[in-house]
């Protein structure tokens, strides 16, 4: 199973040290391999450190591309989790 | 590509330190980073490192942790890397003892520039030689030569 899919990263801080570590957190729930791609670059969905080199910032777009069993469940999760702006406020 | 070396200096490099809490080591984080800025309190930085660490752990996995505090007052970003001789429990990601410090004092607003320091440390913490490296320095002058040699 493969699902793929874009999505805008909204809150106001991008993809910042506490917003990379709830996403690997959530992505190490997946039997599912999870990564994300920006620009030219990486990521894989479960590392902080990799998430971080992506330096995402608010209107960038990241595609994340989930293979595995439960591939689907695991986009949507990571999707919402980025429209939810990682539960920040702003 | 920012370099690691042009956020750290010399007397923000620690090797082989000992501390055995999360309060303790923020607390000598909190000092030097206050040596290095005068015109911040070093209550002020050590309550901004706490409060980070209450929102969620800076342990980021594979015994490293960034501790941070975005201050109002800062000007540049600062970086502080300490290597603790023993790993200890700092509620990481993975469950695992932190021996890798890398603590930033940046300035508060500068959204785009903080991603580009996270990036700049996270680029060379990823390389596990590195990080091998910074581990085995057995004096602050040779962490601090690691650091400048490999980035």
């Amino acid at each position: 199973m493969r699902s793929e899919d874009t999505f805008l990263i909204q809150n106001k801080l991008g993809l910042h040290a506490r917003a990379a570590t709830v996403l690997a957190q959530l992505a190490v729930k997946f039997d599912a391999s999870i990564t994300l791609y920006q620009d030219e670059k990486e990521a894989a969905g479960d590392s902080v450190l990799a998430l971080m080199l992506l330096e995402s910032s608010k209107g960038k777009e990241v595609k994340v591309v989930c293979e595995g069993p439960d591939a689907a469940p695991a986009l949507e999760a990571i999707g919402q989790l980025i429209a939810q702006r990682f539960n920040e406020q702003e | 590509m920012m370099k690691l070396s042009s956020l750290i200096c010399q007397d923000c490099s620690k090797a082989a330190v000992l501390f055995n809490s999360k309060k303790r080591i923020l607390e000598f984080i909190s000092e030097l980073a206050h040596n290095k800025l005068p015109y911040l309190a070093q209550q002020d930085i050590l309550n901004s490192l706490m409060a980070r660490e209450k929102l969620g752990s800076t342990g980021i996995g594979r015994g490293i942790a960034i501790p941070h505090a975005r201050m109002n007052g800062a000007q540049d970003p600062l970086a502080l890397i300490l290597i603790n001789e023993k790993p200890i429990s700092f509620d990481a990601i993975d469950n695992r003892p932190v021996d890798i410090f890398v603590a930033l004092i940046v300035p508060d607003g500068d959204n785009s520039q903080h991603l580009k320091t996270l990036s700049t440390i996270a680029e060379k913490l990823n390389n596990k030689e590195f990080c091998k490296q910074l581990r085995s320095a057995q004096s602050d002058e040779s962490l601090y030569q690691i650091i400048v040699e490999q980035s």
